[in-house]
């Protein structure tokens, strides 16, 4: 089964805005549902960037996307990886897949079909900056994203 | 008392227009109440039997209606070996006008006794005590598809197959487990079962003759075929527990143009909403959603499964079990009348029923009921002695309009969203 019309639709939308406010995000293997993925780079207000993958549901736009930080190899202020953290509420990651770490940002009871991957990455652009805020002061990750009410 | 026993009249019809020298036939009963009340078969029941297993033989009279009982029941004797229960015997043969008829003995070690039988007939007659208020020969042909058989899906499907609708699909991939029990249409004889199975005995207990067919499947991995069967019906019924099955759900109903009923309660069912989607006439169920009348943090957590696949992965186990807090099945059960209702006004659209005044009066697509001044309802006044204020245990209808940006239904794919 491919993608309906209006998955093909919204897919466009998607894409559409991201190449006005993301525009090194591109689409791959965007033929197979389940296997689509959006890739692209994230650039921190130090300058530093962020290779950003983002799986795009089968159910488009009806279930929260994944989103996983490929490289670099994320390490907190101690040294330890990110990955080995597993799932952190501090940090606001979720459990990680194939050594790669695993973005917490909406949660399934806040998700809608009008939030576009656009909005999501502008929350990974904030947790960028609040990871790197904790590189540098040693707080975790929700000192300075506040959490969503479970 | 004499014993009686309930025969379908459909196998009696069906055995009669066998050809060729049907002399007996196995078939199978199951008796009650000390071996008083026995339903019996000649074929096998296509639905889950209840009552203690017991052997039945049937047989055609011959053309002049006669049959030597004695020597049929040595035969009966000589065939079947009943294990110190008794074996029901039917003598079936056409009776005057043509119509089958029936006879039944129990045969037990004391002997043989006569007993009382009688039909259970075709749907017609099994309905004709609702002609005036539904017409019931009309909904036997409609089609809905319910999806959730918990606390709230399986009331309103034992209630439509009341009410005459004939045919079902249940989609659910739960198992009947002790915590559901209480709230459930089934009961103790069901656990471990799929939902969808279990209730669908119930729905055939109500109307033997619905048409009934199920889907364990989970709504969010099996799009395509979950579609497949909204697009077949006449009204979809959402009563499932999370909102990503709602959000496909309603792009199926979109997509396929097939009125939709959502409902759900909220924690410990304090209240709840029903909301009635009209594909591209009223708000779907994004639209609301998105207007923050129904918030997905306040929906009741039954079971653990429902919370795991919600909650963000690190809430602990702790908090997770403090969340499921279920409500009462008489707090379920406003909700559910009222899908119900909206369900046969949706059904009955376009044929003459009792149902049109309802069909007025339901402008709204959005209601909201509230069983105790909590949660959201907590500010709410007392009841009293007034109706001029809001108050617990009645119906309110929101004026909700479609949302011009919502991004299923919104029509404006091409436009740029806000961010
Ligand atoms: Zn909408």
């Amino acid at each position: 089964m491919g993608w309906s019309s209006q998955q093909s639709a919204r897919l466009h939308l998607e894409m559409d805005v991201l190449s006005r406010y993301f525009p090194t995000f591109f689409l791959k293997d965007s033929i197979i549902p389940g296997h689509a993925i959006i890739e692209g780079t994230l650039r921190s207000n130090a300058g530093n960037e962020y290779l950003v993958r983002l799986h795009v549901p089968a159910d488009l736009p009806n279930s929260v996307p994944i989103i996983e930080i490929v490289s670099p190899v994320l390490r907190d202020r101690f040294g330890h990886s990110l990955v080995d953290l597993g799932t952190s509420y501090p940090m606001h990651l979720l459990k990680p897949e194939n050594g790669v770490v695993r973005i917490c940002h909406y949660s399934a009871s806040h998700w809608s079909p009008n939030i576009t991957f656009s909005k999501v990455l502008l929350k990974i652009r904030a947790w960028i900056e609040a990871y790197e805020g904790h590189l540098d002061s040693g707080y975790a990750i929700d000192h300075y994203l506040p959490h969503m009410e479970a | 008392m004499t014993p009686l026993v309930y025969v379908f009249e459909e196998q009696a019809r069906d055995l009669l227009s066998q050809t060729g020298d049907v002399r007996l036939v196995d078939g199978v009963a199951y008796g009650f109440d000390d071996w008083t009340v026995f339903h019996a078969y000649t074929e096998k029941p296509y639905f889950t039997p209840s009552g203690f297993i017991c052997p039945c033989v049937a047989i055609r009279s011959d053309a002049a209606g006669f049959v030597d009982e004695e020597k049929l029941m040595a035969e009966v004797r000589r065939r079947v070996d009943p294990d110190g229960r008794p074996i029901v015997v039917l003598v079936t043969g056409t009776g005057a006008g043509g119509s089958p008829s029936c006879r039944a003995l129990i045969l037990t070690e004391n002997g043989i006794a006569g007993a009382d039988t009688r039909f259970v007939p075709r749907r017609s007659e099994l309905f004709t005590r609702n002609t005036g208020l539904l017409e019931t020969s009309a909904l036997a042909e409609k089609k809905v598809v319910i999806v959730g058989l918990g606390s709230g899906g399986s009331p309103i499907a034992l209630e439509l197959a009341r009410a005459g609708i004939g045919h079902f699909t249940l989609i659910d991939f739960d198992r009947l487990e002790l915590g559901n029990i209480s709230r459930h249409v089934c009961g103790v004889n069901d656990l471990g079962r799929y939902k969808t199975l279990a209730v669908r005995d119930q729905l055939l207990q109500k109307n033997p003759f619905a048409e009934v067919s199920t889907m364990e499947v989970n709504v969010n991995q099996s799009l395509s075929q979950v579609e497949d069967a909204v697009a077949a019906s006449d009204l979809l019924i959402v009563a499932s527990d999370n909102d990503q099955s709602r959000f496909n759900l309603n792009q199926m109903s979109l997509n396929n143009n097939k009125v939709a009923l959502y409902g759900r309660a909220i924690t410990r069912a304090a209240g709840g909403d029903v909301l009635r989607v009209r594909p591209w006439k009223g708000p779907c169920y994004n639209c609301i959603f998105s207007s923050g009348l129904i918030d997905g943090r306040e929906e009741e957590m039954s079971q653990k499964r429902q919370a795991l696949a919600v909650l963000p992965a690190y809430v602990e186990e702790d908090k997770i079990n403090t969340m499921i807090q279920v409500g009462l099945s008489s707090d379920i059960a406003p909700i559910a009348n009222m899908m119900t209702k909206m369900a046969l006004v949706e059904l009955s659209r376009g044929i003459e029923t009792g149902m049109s005044t309802v069909d007025e009066d339901l402008a709204s697509d959005f209601y909201v009921w509230a069983n105790r001044r909590e949660e959201a309802y907590a500010n709410w006044p007392r009841m009293g002695f007034k109706w001029t204020h809001p108050s617990i245990l009645r119906w309110y209808g929101a004026r909700v309009d479609r949302d011009p940006n919502c991004l299923v239904c919104g029509g404006h794919l091409e436009q740029e969203p806000t961010t």
